[in-house]
């Protein structure tokens, strides 16, 4: 699963970066097309709901999702990909 | 299913401020909603008029946007039709404290069987943020340049001393357990009263020194006090602050509800 930010509708509040318990979402620094300043993903496959959601087979976490005022954060299927070895922080 | 299946995808993104809790509130009643398991032909929406009303607009069941103040009145009629029938009433502070008081205290007096999700934002955030009859003391708004003189409503209390069964309060910052409590509304039979404190950066926040929509989030975060501990620091003798806003679950009994079929 991969953490998007749907750009269409954030509004750039930057509630996410509060609630985040891995600080993934950053203050973003550039406006967009819209004139939006969306916050950045800080390596995004930190997320414990990418990790983890199939195993589980539930929702796991999912704060930034429910905080988020603008329906903007998903998660999305990802297609076959090659490994890429990942750092987690405990 | 997931709760993203009842929003109406194409009505969004709403027309709510950046960094309006109303969409939160939207997030976790739908959510709650969805883990009841409940279809979307047998759920009703209804709400009255405000910024928190306008949600019902962006939910794919059926829903009804009514008069000012209204929305208990309408949602009472619509049970009593069809107790078949779900009912979740959206409403805001000034919708339902000021000009549909009424309605609220005889709601909760019959406890017919419905969910009141109120988004209490402390000023009339649509109209331009004259002060509601539960903006706090010494608030700033434009009806009350020099600080508001008046005690606010405390709506938890009022619910619960007109007979509601189920009455409990959190902040938009609170997401699972405004999820949780919002279940646990729609469980229970008999009126449920959600009060859902959430920020209002454009009418609220920039005229009460919350500059950025995060600083009001943040005295969410260190204002709310669990009613438990309330309760725990009154039988130690200690002195709440008078600024806190007390959360959790304020009441829950067993009154015999109105519109629930035998």
């Amino acid at each position: 699963m991969r953490l998007v930010i749907d750009e269409s509708r954030c509004k750039g509040c930057n509630l996410c970066t509060l609630v985040c318990p891995y600080r993934i979402f950053r203050p973003g620094t550039t406006a967009n097309r819209r004139g939006v300043i969306v916050p950045e993903l800080d390596r995004p496959e930190r997320c414990a709901n990418c990790r983890l959601q199939h195993l589980y087979g539930r929702r796991l976490c999912g704060v930034c999702q429910m905080i988020c005022p603008d329906q903007a954060i998903t998660w999305e299927e990802e297609g076959p990909c090659e490994p890429v070895k990942v750092a987690i922080e405990y | 299913m997931t709760y993203e299946d009842w929003f109406r995808e194409d009505r969004l993104p709403h027309i709510y401020c950046v960094g309006c809790g109303n969409g939160t509130v939207i997030n976790c009643t739908l959510s709650a909603v969805d883990q009841m398991g409940w279809n979307k032909e047998e759920t009703v929406f209804v709400s009255g008029i405000g910024c928190s009303s306008r949600a019902p607009g962006y939910i794919v069941t059926d829903s009804l946007h009514t008069t000012h103040g209204r929305a208990i009145a309408f949602a009472t009629g619509i049970k009593m039709a069809n107790p078949d029938l779900k009912v979740i009433v959206f409403t805001g502070d000034g919708d339902l404290a000021a000009i549909g008081g009424n309605h609220f205290i005889h709601g909760c007096r019959r406890n017919i069987d419905l969910t009141v999700v109120c988004m209490n934002n402390m000023i009339y955030g649509m109209t331009g943020g004259q002060g509601s009859p539960t903006t706090p003391p010494g608030a700033l708004s434009t009806t009350t340049p020099y600080g508001s003189r008046e005690a606010a409503f405390d709506l938890c209390g009022l619910a619960a001393a007109a007979g509601a069964n189920y009455v409990a309060r959190y902040t938009s910052y609170h997401v699972t357990e405004l999820t949780r409590a919002v279940r646990a509304g729609l469980e229970s039979p008999g009126f449920s009263f959600i009060e859902a404190l959430v920020q209002c950066p454009t009418n609220y926040g920039r005229r009460n020194k919350f500059r950025q929509v995060l600083d009001q989030i943040e005295y969410f975060k260190s204002h709310a006090l669990l009613v438990q501990k309330a309760n725990r620091m009154r039988e130690e003798g200690k002195k709440i602050p008078d600024d806190m806003i007390i959360i959790g679950e304020l009441a829950r009994r067993n009154r015999p509800a109105l519109g629930v079929r035998k």
